[in-house]
């Protein structure tokens, strides 16, 4: 079937392809944000990290107990379909590596939410030497649930609590992962060493979402090109700044 | 407690084993203590014997006060139902030793593992790779001159957490309970 319709190369007379001003843009931005942020929050799906024991407070949370779906948000499976990854307990530095594989496959928005006293400064597990202490030194966290563990009703406090920061748009932690990825990448370096990678290419993904910042890239992004090349897109002139 | 109220096909092992001490902990459990070159002969004995089928784990004690491990074998036989642990020094340096896995395979795991947190070696065994601590590359760290508590203000940030509310709560006698 051949097709006949007129197609118009002038972007100013079709008003489909004419491009916005910024300052019309950015109002039509904020104002198509404000409706996703709304609809985004009522509808969450958790990917549970449940290496720590707060695992158990989440079956009732999640199930007729405390029915966590009457506020739109559910289990997941898979990271790609998630929105919150929620890391209920301490965590190992081995598991640690399993999180940030599975945060950066999750896409944006994407809500960190730490549960459990573990996550927040070590725990009971500060004098471990396996465990790290504090999870927003290799992740950007939206929330934190107190408490060794936090029961379920504070579970649903603290969700509601990430629903409302969802919906006013404050729920912004994910963009700092990608404005300020040199100071995550370095703490996750001092604990994995300098050839750490993961298959994500960060940058390019921060200059896809318009977030790139001169904190984005650094000393330690550089070791990132030099060990993890076929991984990470560079613009020439970085490029030919580290082969020098 | 004498040879006579322990199972005949026990006392028969144990006369066969030089320089071999036992002792009754409780009933079903006794605690066997002997040189570390006849370990091996022992651990043989019980299995082909008297039905000591199932070595339940090598435990690894660090005795700060000696300069040597002690490594323990539990074993535990569903025909005589009792639980022998076969106790043995070994000098901290070199801190080798042999490996059992020849008489019990699962002894790969338990060996392995002793040598990642003790780094005690054990000759024969078929894997001394690294086992759980993959990411490690301290000390063995359940040694007890490893500082847990110092390798974690080395590695990880400490940050003092002192907000308003909380001065608040201390200057009326409250505050965080040390």
């Amino acid at each position: 079937m051949t097709t006949n319709i007129p197609i118009t190369s002038d972007p100013n007379t079709d008003i489909a392809c004419r491009t916005p001003d910024m300052q019309e843009r950015s109002l039509l931005r904020k104002v198509i944000d404000r409706i996703a942020d709304r609809c985004r929050s009522r509808s969450l799906f958790i990917l549970h990290y449940c290496t720590g024991c707060g695992a158990i407070e989440l079956p009732p949370t999640i199930t007729s107990r405390f029915d966590s779906e009457r506020l739109g948000i559910q289990p997941m499976v898979t990271p790609r379909q998630a929105d919150i990854l929620l890391i209920t307990g301490y965590l190992s530095v081995k598991t640690l590596k399993r999180v940030i594989l599975t945060y950066e496959q999750m896409s944006a928005p994407k809500y960190v939410v730490g549960m459990g006293s573990c996550t927040i400064n070590g725990g009971m597990y500060w004098h471990s030497y396996a465990t790290i202490k504090r999870l927003q030194e290799y992740l950007p966290v939206d929330m934190y649930m107190a408490g060794c563990m936090p029961r379920p009703e504070a579970i649903q406090q603290g969700f509601l609590q990430l629903i409302d920061n969802i919906d006013k748009g404050k729920a912004i932690a994910w963009q700092d992962y990608y404005q300020q990825y040199d100071k995550y990448l370095a703490n996750q370096q001092a604990l994995f060493g300098p050839d750490w990678h993961t298959p994500t290419d960060v940058i390019a993904e921060a200059r896809h979402y318009e977030l790139f910042t001169e904190k984005t890239t650094g000393e330690h992004t550089a070791l990132l090109a030099k060990y993890a090349s076929k991984y990470v897109t560079l613009q020439h002139e970085e490029h030919e700044e580290i082969v020098k | 407690m004498s040879n006579q109220q322990l199972p005949e096909i026990l006392a028969a092992v144990f006369r066969e084993i030089p320089n071999l001490v036992f002792t009754e902990q409780t009933a079903r459990r006794l605690r066997v203590e002997l040189r570390p070159d006849t370990l091996p002969a022992l651990l043989e004995l019980l299995k082909g014997r008297a039905g000591y089928l199932h070595l339940s784990a090598i435990s690894c004690v660090d005795w700060p006060e000696l300069d040597e491990f002690e490594l323990v074998y539990h074993l535990w036989s569903y025909e005589v139902k009792t639980l022998v642990s076969a106790h043995i020094y070994i000098p901290k340096n070199p801190g080798r030793y042999v490996s059992v896995y020849d008489i019990f395979t699962p002894a790969a795991f338990f060996e392995r593992d002793i040598h990642e947190m003790f780094g005690v070696y054990f000759e024969g065994s078929p894997d001394m790779e690294r086992f759980i601590l993959t990411e490690w590359t301290g000390p063995p760290p359940m040694l007890k001159s490893f500082s847990s508590l110092g390798y974690v203000e080395e590695t990880f940030k400490w940050e003092q957490y002192s907000p308003d509310w909380l001065k608040e709560i201390q200057a009326n006698g409250g505050g965080i309970v040390e």
